[in-house]
């Protein structure tokens, strides 16, 4: 019964979908992908002006009409698992972090293979792309420093320099127990740096805050000296603040961030055709100048001069879906 | 016994006839209309909320296999949700408690002192309501931060203190932003419970040498309790469903309530946590339950007809030299809650960044990339859209449901109450996903998910209790004498709805629309679940650009909407003067 409705399901999908052309030649995508028209895109850039610039650019090449649909993580993990749940196909593809990605997979069947894109072969090492998923580009975190409150000479230059004494209760932090960049940040100090680590930072008391966009803007206004941990890119657009992005010595933990094909996309060669877009030189190289690091060959030597330390960052991690329950557990358990 | 056996045994052979009399006497029809209403108020509470229970009941959200077990009830029951459940009422109690006892005076001074000015001090104090909370937290959190606030560094400044004078990221912090909002509320409610009353009332009192403190407590008080109890009661489970406050100003300094534990069993763990969030408004259901209950038991059995037949006009009491204090007062309230935020807000728009104030940093790029956001300008159309159909709609709906629950005895009317009431028992958060899956799993010949439909249904949903709310209570102020009177004298069931009762209880109608237009504008909680490419409304778009750091933006766009409310209340206020009261 259940076999006879797959089959029923593959066939009317076929009926209603247009054919993916991902065995035919790329311009025959192309070609199908200008036919569907549009794409629609779920991702977790709130708004970024890179990529707004990036989407722009692709409509202006290619006359495709882009709809995206900016959500919180959370958000946008409950919108597509509903909308599979319940036959509404209305997205077309999504970024979001791999773990994001490995979780839908576990906990349903919400994505589709992708298929071949031609400027996958330009990913650099260790960026792959899998079946089910294209690197986009990656969000690393460092160290926050106010330029009036902290000296040079006393700037934290490891991870380690967090737990000297004269920080206790200065450290803003975004709150390490929930999901989100303060609990990427625990899970791979945890696994990198040994548990010490993270026990001695709880004994210095981080104030926790879930304002990630803003923080900065309190630690440049000196209502904290430090804040951690500081995405790059989040601090790209405070020039002329009296703040300071450090990228310790042990290297920068991050999230990466990919594309996944929704299943049962209304337009799969669309999205196809956006997701090698995004691996374009000239796309990457507007992520690489806002302090995002790209993920394809010859862009970050390219970037703006101060954005190259930031794309040519050393990367920490990444943390894993499987640790993720235990980390968050034992985020809870420290900072009661 | 005998007699009713025997009607039992005609009744099916005078069905034809008996049918066509109920037709003639009206009765079918009307039937027809109460189950038509009752239906549409299903679709709009039941429904979605049927998909909540399935989801506190279920180990999985809707779509996805699993068991039923009662593990989120388990969970709900334990001392740190006690300690939750403290924390909110406690502080939702006292909050309320406050801006009551501030609604209740500002209320006596506009509608029935001498007080300079009364007309403008009232749109002045409900201002603050229509401010988004989003902005004035914003602005609170820049002007009471313990280390860097602005009212802070001008205490330390002026006194050579090295403390600070306020901490917004406290307790007290929580509960000041919230009496922001709550005292215009229980005001719009209050001033209009004051004008309705007959002042021979008080007149007879002190006539019969009780004093003007024992007048006021034992007979104006009293004769409100209807409008107090309900705006009490309305404003108490908003601060127990109140978000943004304890999440700006709680969450910094631990302190949780109800509605972020349900936000953090959604948004940050692991695996979100449908079942403990679903299970855990069904508790607060339980606990707003008994407070309609309460408000029904206290209210049972009392006339509170204040308007009749009889013509008057309020009188007012000569406050002599002490006018000017209670202008003041009105005048304080006003500067607190509204001047300061929105200054600091007219401050920051004008600066490369909010808070960095040098002369080097003056800039207008913030306005110029507003007003060239085609984005802004589409939520604009759609908010405003959405706030006039869904107002208009929702009072309407409203006005029809107060009606036959409170001048009629037709069956289903109490049914009818309590359907309209259950979307205010559940936190808008918790609401909004179960009109996502209850929309997502219709028929798909219904096209409601990811429409503009969708918003516009949540929002006549989260509208309707507070509409009916507020036209039960301006309907329970009427004598049915005037009714009786105008049929008696000729006039048909129609032209007295119209002449009597749609003419009298217009004004409150008008207020209705006002609180929920404005609640519409600056609903957040469904609409950044129902929203899709196209409907984008307002309240998410500041949101997301408030997520993306775009602190300056969001205060041109709050600056832009504030001006929008001052020329809406205008044009309103105007409106009611000219046209309503000559209805």
């Amino acid at each position: 019964m259940k076999l006879k409705r797959t089959a029923l399901a593959v066939g009317l999908a076929s009926l209603a979908f247009p054919a993916s052309a991902q065995d035919a030649g790329w311009d025959s995508v192309v070609a199908a992908a200008k036919k569907e028209g549009k794409v629609v895109v779920y991702s977790m850039a709130l708004g970024a002006p890179y990529y707004l610039a990036v989407l722009k650019a692709f409509e202006a090449k290619y006359g495709i009409k882009v709809e995206s649909l900016d959500l919180r993580a959370s958000e946008l993990a409950e919108r597509v698992r509903t909308e599979q749940a319940a036959g509404r196909f209305l997205g077309d593809t999504e970024i979001i972090t791999t773990t994001m990605i490995e979780e839908q997979r576990k906990n349903g069947d919400y994505i589709q293979a992708i298929g071949t894109v031609p400027n996958a072969k330009n990913l650099r090492a260790p960026f792959k792309a899998t079946e089910i998923s294209v690197p986009a580009y990656v969000q690393p975190m460092g160290i926050l420093v106010n330029t009036r409150l902290v000296k040079p000479e006393d700037e934290p230059k490891s991870w380690d320099d967090l737990n000297d004494p004269k920080w206790k209760g200065k450290i803003l932090a975004d709150d390490m127990r929930p999901l989100g960049s303060g609990n990427t940040m625990f899970a791979i100090l945890q696994k990198k740096l040994g548990a010490a680590f993270n026990e001695k930072l709880a004994e210095q008391k981080p104030v926790f805050s879930r304002d990630l966009r803003n923080d900065a803007r309190r630690v440049a206004r000196g209502e904290y000296p430090i804040y951690v941990p500081q995405i790059f890119a989040f601090a790209s657009d405070l020039k002329g603040l009296p703040v300071k992005v450090v990228i310790p010595k042990e290297g920068a933990p991050y999230a990466m961030m990919e594309f996944a094909m929704l299943k049962n996309a209304a337009h799969p060669n669309a999205a196809r055709l956006l997701i090698d877009h995004f691996l374009e030189q000239d796309s990457q190289l507007l992520y690489a100048n806002g302090w995002m690091l790209p993920v394809v060959e010859g862009v970050a030597d390219r970037a703006n001069d101060d954005a190259k330390p930031f794309a040519n960052a050393k990367l920490m991690g990444p943390a894993l879906l499987e640790e993720r329950p235990a980390m968050m557990e034992l985020a809870k358990k420290l900072y009661q | 016994m005998t007699s009713l056996s025997s009607q039992q045994i005609e009744r099916p052979a005078l069905a034809p006839s008996s049918r066509l009399q109920g037709l003639r006497d009206g009765k079918l029809p009307r039937r027809l209309a109460v189950a038509a209403l009752i239906l549409l108020l299903a679709f709009l509470s039941l429904y979605p909320l049927s998909m909540l229970l399935y989801g506190s009941l279920h180990t999985t959200p809707p779509g996805i296999p699993g068991s039923f077990d009662l593990s989120g009830y388990r969970q709900v029951l334990t001392w740190p949700t006690a300690v939750l459940f403290a924390n909110t009422v406690g502080i939702s109690l006292l909050k309320t408690i406050i801006s009551l006892a501030l609604a209740v005076l500002f209320g006596w001074i506009i509608a029935r002192t001498n007080t300079p000015a009364r007309g403008a001090l009232e749109v002045l104090i409900t201002l603050p309501f229509f401010v988004p909370p989003i902005l004035t937290a914003m602005a609170w959190g820049m002007l009471g931060n313990p280390q860097v606030g602005v009212i802070n560094l001008a205490w330390r400044w002026i006194t050579g203190s090295d403390n600070a004078l306020v901490n917004v990221y406290s307790y007290s912090g929580v509960i000041w932003h919230m009496l922001q909002y709550s005292t215009p509320f229980l005001f719009l409610f209050v001033v209009e419970a004051f004008r309705a009353m007959d002042p021979a009332l008080e007149e007879a009192s002190r006539m019969c040498g009780a004093s003007q403190w024992w007048t006021f407590r034992r007979v104006t008080f009293a004769l409100m309790m209807p409008a107090i109890v309900t705006a009490f009661l309305l404003s108490f489970i908003r601060g127990l469903e109140n978000f943004e406050s304890p999440l700006f100003f709680g969450t910094p300094a631990k302190i949780e309530v109800i509605t972020t534990a349900i936000y953090n069993s959604i948004h940050h763990q692991s695996i979100a946590n449908y079942q403990f969030a679903t299970a855990l408004s069904f508790a607060i259901m339980a606990l707003m339950f008994l407070l309609v209950l309460w408000q029904w038991r206290l209210l049972r059995g009392k006339s509170f007809q204040t308007v009749t037949g009889k013509g008057y006009s309020p009188r007012l009491i000569d406050l002599g030299p002490w006018r000017w204090l209670t202008f003041a007062l009105c005048v304080a309230f006003f500067v607190i809650s509204v001047v300061l935020p929105i200054g600091q807000l007219i401050l920051g728009s004008f600066f490369q960044f909010f808070g960095f104030y040098q002369w080097d940093m003056l800039t207008l790029e913030h306005y110029r990339s507003v007003l060239g956001n085609s984005e802004v300008w589409r939520a604009f159309r759609n908010t405003f859209m959405l706030g006039l159909i869904g107002a208009s709609t929702t009072m309407l709906l409203g006005a029809i449901v107060a009606y036959i629950s409170t001048r009629t005895r037709w069956a289903g009317r109490q049914v009818l109450d309590v359907l309209a009431w259950l979307p205010w028992m559940m936190p808008g958060m918790v609401l909004a996903v179960g009109f996502l899956w209850g929309f997502a799993f219709l028929p798909s010949a219904i096209s409601i998910y990811g429409t503009i439909w969708a918003l516009l249904i949540a929002y006549v949903a989260l509208g309707t209790p507070i509409a009916v709310r507020v036209m039960s209570a301006a309907y329970r102020q009427l004598s049915f004498d005037l009714e009786e009177c105008s049929r008696v004298h000729g006039a048909t069931w129609w032209q007295t709805l119209w002449r009597i009762m749609i003419a009298l209880a217009w004004p409150s109608f008008a207020v209705g629309w006002v609180l929920t237009f404005f609640g519409i504008m600056r609903e957040l909680s469904a609409s950044v679940l129902l929203y899709s490419v196209g409907s984008e409304v307002l309240s998410v778009v500041l949101l997301r650009m408030w997520e993306n750091g775009q602190a300056e933006t969001v205060s041109v766009i709050g600056l832009m909407m504030m001006l929008l409310v001052f020329v809406f209340r205008w044009v309103q206020l105007r409106l009611i003067k000219r046209y309503i009261s000559t209805l």
